[in-house]
């Protein structure tokens, strides 16, 4: 178990190195953009002496490395800066409440597909060309194909203006919080569901048809063994793996992809801040967004790779060494 | 196998759970008022853009406002004021007003106000105008006088502008202004979740008792444009700012939904005066002769000319009381041509044209008239930005470009911004003794008519030899037909006070 914890130990220390490397970019990648924040703040009509007065206060002037070792000092210790757009006002009193919501999301999104996904996996894959696994492998390659803006529409139209089931926006209404909306999460989940459906179901099918033709399933058909606990106790349990390192991969993409959702929707989540941010040009607002997904997508990267171990021991135990 | 049958055991659990509950409907007897918009917050005033900050009206309140129906001065902060010789302006105000925290107005916080306007750390838009005023002097709590450095006889309507809402003297507007803004308003501030929603109620000791007509108003920060229209049609919410015509055009289609257009904005295009080719005058005018207003009308806004859309060349809004009615000077491609051939250009010309992309007819318009001059010869390249890299790496700086300008019930407030030779946001470069002398006369002149005497003076200048052509196009918003009186005057503040809802 020693083992398995300096893996823990490495993976994590490797994390930091690689968000540090990753914030230096980002925050390379922020300077490249055009505009000046100092002209932002004060607006069309300041004169120059007002503009060079506010880059001294703010330190904009300063040369690239002390304003980067500035900020990335403040987001260890938590503080994300002050927004430009609403002066005065923390950060971090806009993104956690927007952050929550995505994540609570991003996790309706999660247990909706994996399970569906799985399963239907299974199936295709056990009864392999024929009508049902043509059903869900052709279903699969479709939602893939359509991105979520094509399918957010699609359920959009279904139903919230056909069947008016659902409401159109995701918006929370004024003196309510999210969890008395729940009805809202449900065609951004969907949406989202469409796209991973695809990859999770078909990379279930694959590694079930292989599991299924390997010699130890043979073997145990042959020791009459019933078929379902062939399927359930010897033959998923490997073929999972793979399925495994395909959602955790994705969840990074999961968070990444609900800008585009997030936006669709007008649901108040952390990729419609983030796409504010960008028209507003709020830099360090945009700055603390995307660190904060490359960290979801690092962290969730970590989690796969730590959990696949925890599943497969040949991973765990190197070299099958207790 | 144990593990993960636990794990998907706990996440159906879960989503049970999750959805079991349902969505709880309130249901309340209030009169609200919901508002979408693609403004992400609420401004403290000063230092941004009009409707950036429009939203603010709610909450705080001018010495006077706009009668949006007749375009009046209305007393609101103010009872009345006078002036003899327009140097000095003497204010009588309003008695038994109370800021939201409950501390009284008095002229001590219209000195404030004032006095802000010139403090180096806000950076205030309206710092140039009101460095005119050499001192404030309050006579008692409820008079205050004004002392200009000249006289200035329209002065008065400096206090309409969006940025000069009256602030409280004793309040920190610079760490409390923008989560917990506070005025004398109709509306006062509940809860703001930033980049979301804003929820004001009826400020019950507003100094009118009939007013505001509704309890509540309720905003939505939504930046999708689309979003916020679904959200009007599934009656989430009442009154869309900002749509676009093609948005106006299915709407039109649509039962319980009305577009209206409260106002018209300039579109700005600056032949700048002193950079090649526009240099020339006759390279100005030959751009002129090869514009079709008609065709202009319809391609920008799907609208006939006059309808709508309008279009001159000069500086104010055909719709302005001061407009002089000159007549379109015709297309003419030919005397395009040969004014183009005089100016040393018989083979044409290539110009670069900026431009916001993203503000409201900023790329159709563009498009429009690089075709439009095309056949004369001109090559205009299109160089579009966001509008805020475009203000702030562009603007005053290049040969030609196409600005937004929302306009000023006081015409010379704009004209000595924008075409006075020292102007501050003299985008055309104007720099011409006449215009220049014109301005100066029109913002010192007591008698009207004279004054539009000027004022058509200068029109007949711009159409001779200007910098500017002018395209007129409405500001739309759409209403949902539950909304009675939407009033929203020139000054791009929407009244939401006198609204009701049925």
């Amino acid at each position: 178990m020693n083992s398995y914890l300096s893996t823990v130990f490495s993976k994590v220390g490797s994390l930091l190195a690689t968000l540090l490397v990753i914030s230096l970019i980002i925050f390379s990648l922020v300077e490249l953009m055009p505009g000046d924040v100092a002209q932002m703040i004060l607006g069309q009509s300041a004169t120059e002496d007002s503009l060079r007065e506010l880059r001294q206060a703010r330190g904009l002037d300063d040369p690239f490395f002390t304003r980067y070792g500035r900020w990335i000092a403040g987001v260890v210790r938590g503080d994300l800066g002050d927004s430009i757009y609403m002066q005065g006002v923390p950060i971090s009193s806009i993104l956690w409440r927007k952050v929550g919501h995505s994540l609570f999301l991003a996790l309706t999104a999660f247990i909706i597909f994996v399970p569906v996904s799985i399963v239907l996996g299974v199936i295709a894959g056990v009864k392999e060309k024929k009508a049902a696994d043509s059903i869900i492998s052709f279903t699969g390659l479709a939602t893939m194909a359509l991105p979520e803006f094509v399918s957010g529409v699609i359920l959009i139209s279904i139903f919230a203006v056909r069947l008016k089931w659902l409401p159109i926006v995701s918006v929370i209404p004024i003196g309510q919080t999210l969890f008395q909306n729940l009805d809202i999460l449900v065609l951004p989940a969907l949406s989202i569901t469409f796209v991973m459906f695809g990859y999770v179901s078909r990379m279930q099918r694959s590694s079930m048809i292989i599991v299924m033709n390997s010699d130890y399933i043979k073997a145990a058909r042959l020791k009459g063994l019933p078929e379902r606990y062939i399927i359930f106790r010897h033959a998923l349990r490997n073929a999972l793996l793979p399925t495994i390192t395909i959602i955790g991969m994705n969840m990074g993409w999961l968070f990444g992809g609900l800008i585009v959702v997030e936006t669709l929707f007008g649901f108040p989540g952390m990729g419609s801040l983030l796409m504010t941010a960008i028209k507003t040009r709020d830099v360090p607002l945009i700055e603390a967004c995307v660190l904060l997904i490359t960290v979801i997508f690092a962290l969730s990267t970590m989690t796969t790779d730590l959990l696949y171990g925890y599943l497969n021991p040949r991973i765990r135990f190197k070299g099958g060494q207790r | 196998m144990k593990k993960i049958a636990v794990l998907l055991v706990v996440a159906l659990l879960f989503t049970t759970l999750l959805f079991a509950g349902g969505a709880a409907e309130q249901e309340s007897t209030k009169k609200s008022l919901r508002v979408a918009t693609q403004v992400p917050g609420l401004i403290t005033m000063g230092i941004w853009d009009g409707q950036a900050f429009a939203l603010n009206a709610s909450i705080y309140e001018y010495l006077i406002e706009i009668d949006a129906n007749t375009g009046e001065l209305v007393p609101v902060l103010a009872t009345d004021w006078e002036t003899e010789d327009g140097k000095t302006w003497i204010f009588n105000l309003r008695k038994g007003v109370t800021f939201h925290d409950g501390s009284a107005f008095t002229a001590e916080d219209v000195k404030y106000t004032i006095e802000r306007t010139q403090d180096p750390e806000v950076g205030h838009l309206k710092k140039n105008d009101f460095a005119a005023v050499e001192r404030v002097e309050i006579i008692d709590d409820y008079t205050i006088a004004l002392h200009l450095e000249k006289a200035l006889p329209t002065f008065i309507y400096l206090f309409t502008d969006y940025n000069m809402g009256i602030l409280s003297s004793e309040y920190d507007y610079a760490t409390k202004g923008e989560m917990n803004p506070m005025g004398t308003g109709p509306f006062i501030l509940k809860e703001i979740i930033p980049k979301e929603s804003a929820y004001l109620v009826k400020n019950e000791s507003y100094w009118d008792p009939e007013l505001p007509k509704v309890d509540e108003l309720l905003l939505y920060f939504v930046g999708d444009i689309d979003a916020s229209v679904s959200m009007l049609e599934s009656g989430e919410v009442d009154i869309v700012p900002q749509i676009s015509p093609i948005i106006k055009k299915r709407l039109d289609q649509q039962e319980g939904v009305t577009v209206v257009s409260p106002y018209q904005e300039n579109r700005f295009i600056a032949l700048v005066q002193d950079r090649e080719p526009f240099n020339d005058n006759r390279v100005r005018l030959a751009f002129k002769y090869t514009m079709d207003p008609q065709v202009i009308a319809r391609s920008v806004a799907q609208m006939e000319l006059n309808e709508g859309v309008f279009y001159n060349e000069s500086f104010i809004l055909n719709e302005q009381a001061e407009y002089l009615d000159i007549p379109f000077r015709g297309r003419d491609i030919e005397k395009a041509k040969e004014l183009l051939a005089e100016a040393g250009y018989p083979d044409g010309l290539s110009v670069d044209l900026y431009y916001a992309s993203d503000h409201p007819y900023g790329k159709e318009l563009s498009q429009t008239i690089k075709e439009l001059s095309a056949e004369a010869g001109f090559e205009l390249n299109l160089k579009g930005f966001t509008r805020d890299v475009y203000l702030s790496q562009y603007w005053l700086n290049v040969p030609m470009c196409i600005t937004g300008w929302g306009a000023r019930v006081d015409v010379s407030m704009l004209l000595s911004y924008a075409y006075h030779s020292e102007g501050p946001w003299n985008e055309s470069h104007m720099n011409n003794p006449k215009v220049d002398e014109l301005i100066d006369k029109i913002k010192a002149e007591v008698d009207y008519d004279t004054r539009l005497g000027y004022y058509h003076e200068l029109q007949r200048i711009f159409f001779e030899e200007g910098t500017v052509i002018n395209v007129q196009v409405p500001y739309l918003v759409a209403l949902s037909d539950k909304v009675i009186d939407y009033r929203q005057p020139l000054t791009m503040l929407p009244q939401y006070k006198y609204t009701d809802i049925k």
